[in-house]
């Protein structure tokens, strides 16, 4: 098959920003991996793949322990008028730099902080409302495939660096997610930073993406090049790492034990 | 659409004056109002779907497609013999994603006898290569709903008695040729819990409807393409379950997956085993029985070893959605909306639409394209998503 080359391409990065392993990193000995270098890394990234490809496109979500958070694009209201002087302090920062860029990674930047400071809750939690973001990811994949012009065709996927750990309460809205991403034909890759997460492998497996989890932190930006920058189509010209053994087990509904033989119910198929 | 037959049929009801309900803006445009009325349309369904009855999860059913002359007719392009079948291979298709651990058989009406093209079965490849052959088949003679309800009800004796057992008929003529009294042969299949539904595709028949009531099933006559897809798409969706269907626990395995990075040794599948293409199948990919290590391609089957179903967690995880659906949007004006969060919560869009849709636990506000993805495809909201709910 010859290779397509006006396919465009929509990058969604899920990030996650929880406070806690973040925190924890930080207070590591070696610090290997800081959270304003992820952001920085995270930026280079972006820029790189909006630079494969006139037409590509870069989202990217936070997903925050009590909430989502758009990080780019930003939303600007049509009657909302910028002032003038912040008007024109935006056209001098660009110094040079590709406009989009500077846009980026100024934007994603302010959101962060906003995101941050705007969390004032307290609480601590040790994971990420992670299948909320990626259902917000297939909305908007939805929205840009209504919105595309001429009916050109685009691939898209969904990145998501995690470090954080899974939760299990999140598993059926996480198996919507799945579903829905295969139907859309969207590819979900996981790159994860700390600790094996079973439904991202499952993600990964069935959405014919890949599940890395990184031997080094401090090379981040590394593999975020070598290994998910490329899309689908270049995919297959590459050797990427192949999945491990995924575990597709059920819980059982009455101790939470992963079952090799078990007995479903015929009614609500709880086993 | 056939009324009750008690209320009596549609000319003698009153009169309908549906030209008020297009109402032209400004411009002469009938669009918005032809767009509402194809929302409102979408809503309904949705709306209509009975909560908290018992579902048949498991289905076996048995897809019976008119043969008979009355399909040689042209009103569905090319005929209706081939936009009958290309509709079928979709709803097949689509059938195993809704419910992956049901099972299908097709039949076909001809020359007043009922043929069996393939067994009840879970092999997505079989029901499809049988049903492009039966493109080339010629139609002819009779159709004859007795024998067809007969043959199928012989064939679903044998499932066990906790999956629902349902006919599907796709009748183009408007007449049935029978050996005995149709009737009877209704009452005998509904002693036996299947549920008849009958697609028509020329005009009504009492004989359909009858049927359909006495077995709780669904009776439609098609107004064109595009609603015939529609009714297909409905069966899709698993039924209220019909009679006292025992619940039971059914035993089932779930296989590991086995891949070329293990350790293992090759083996042959036994999908394949009895296959002449001898490359196909061999290998150290697949998924292995828990009970008897029996080697499989892909999932869901029933190991032909020890009779034990296989089934990998997320085929049931798709089922998840018809037994915990997702409750509809309220609608709110737009203008309500505080101006800076005039935002959908899922894709960012600006609301420009008079109409917005508000969930009713996480109180999130969405657009009209997310609303219905949300519902027709996703089953989650986004909102609820990324709330966190105290532990249950």
């Amino acid at each position: 098959m010859a290779y397509r080359s006006d396919e465009s391409s929509l990058l969604i990065v899920v990030l996650d920003t929880n406070p806690v392993w973040w925190g924890q990193q930080l207070s590591k000995p070696n610090r290997d991996l800081t959270f304003t270098n992820c952001i920085e890394e995270l930026l280079v990234f972006c820029n790189s793949h909006l630079m494969m490809d006139q037409r590509n496109k870069l989202c990217v979500i936070a997903a925050h322990p009590s909430k989502n958070k758009f990080l780019f694009p930003k939303s600007e209201l049509a009657d909302e008028t910028a002032s003038d002087d912040s008007e024109i302090m935006r056209q001098t920062k660009s110094d040079g730099q590709y406009e989009l860029f500077a846009k980026v990674s100024e934007t994603i930047r302010e959101e962060v902080k906003d995101l941050i400071f705007s969390d004032t809750s307290g609480e601590l939690h040790a994971d990420c409302m992670l299948s909320g973001a990626m259902s917000m990811a297939l909305c908007y994949i939805n929205r840009v495939e209504k919105e595309q012009l001429n009916k050109e065709s685009f691939s898209s996927r969904i990145l998501v660096i995690k470090g954080s750990e899974d939760h299990q309460s999140q598993y059926m809205n996480f198996m919507m997610v799945i579903f829905t991403a295969q139907k859309q034909n969207t590819i979900i890759d996981a790159c994860i930073l700390d600790q094996e997460s079973s439904l991202l492998q499952q993600a990964c497996d069935i959405t014919n993406g890949i599940y890395l989890k990184i031997p080094q932190l401090s090379g981040l930006l590394q593999y975020l090049l070598c290994v998910f920058l490329p899309d689908a189509k270049i995919r297959k010209k590459m050797t990427l790492p192949t999945n491990v053994k995924i575990d597709y087990r059920a819980a059982c509904f009455c101790h939470r034990n992963l079952v090799d033989i078990g007995y479903v119910c015929s009614v609500c198929l709880s086993s | 659409m056939i009324d009750e037959a008690e209320p009596g049929y549609r000319w003698e009801a009153e009169y309908e004056k549906t030209w008020e309900l297009l109402q032209e803006d400004e411009a002469g445009s009938l669009q918005a109002s032809v767009d509402e009325i194809v929302q409102k349309a979408k809503r309904k369904r949705l709306l209509d779907r009975p909560i908290n009855v018992k579902l048949g999860i498991m289905r076996h059913l048995c897809v019976v497609i008119d043969m008979s002359d009355a399909m040689n007719d042209k009103d569905l392009r090319p005929n209706r013999q081939l936009a009958t079948l290309k509709l079928l291979e979709k709803f097949v298709e689509e059938f195993f994603d809704q419910n992956p651990i049901s099972q299908l058989g097709l039949y076909i009406m001809k020359n007043k006898r009922c043929e069996m093209i393939t067994e009840l079965g879970g092999n997505i490849k079989r029901h499809t290569t049988s049903l492009a052959s039966l493109r080339t088949m010629q139609c002819q003679g009779e159709a004859s709903l007795q024998n067809a309800m007969e043959m199928a009800s012989q064939n679903l004796r044998h499932v066990p008695g906790h999956a629902s057992r349902e006919i599907l008929i796709i009748f183009g003529s408007l007449s049935t040729c029978d050996p005995g009294n149709i009737m009877e042969t209704a009452k005998a299949i509904k002693s036996q819990n299947v549920r008849c539904s009958i697609i028509g595709l020329a005009a009504g028949v009492y004989v359909c409807q009858k049927i359909c009531q006495e077995t709780q099933g669904k009776y439609n006559v098609i107004l064109d393409e595009s609603h015939f897809k529609d009714l297909l798409t409905e069966q899709t969706s698993p039924p209220p379950a019909v009679g006292v269907t025992e619940s039971s626990l059914i035993r089932m395995g779930f296989p590991q997956h086995e891949t070329t990075a293990g350790i293992g040794k090759s083996s042959m599948c036994m999908c394949h085993i009895d296959s002449k293409d001898s490359s196909q199948g061999f290998g150290k990919n697949g998924y292995f029985c828990p009970q008897c290590w029996s080697k499989y391609c892909e999932l869901p089957v029933e190991c032909v070893v020890c009779g034990l179903t296989l089934v990998s967690a997320p085929h049931l995880a798709r089922s998840y959605h018809h037994l915990f659906p997702l409750q509809p949007f309220a609608e709110i004006p737009t203008a309500d909306i505080y101006r800076p969060n005039r935002l959908c919560y899922s894709c960012q869009k600006h609301l420009s639409e008079v109409h917005a849709y508000k969930c009713g636990q996480c109180s999130h506000v969405f657009c009209i394209d997310c609303d219905v993805f949300i519902h027709e495809i996703h089953h989650c909201c986004p909102g609820c998503a990324s709330k966190r709910t105290p532990q249950l």
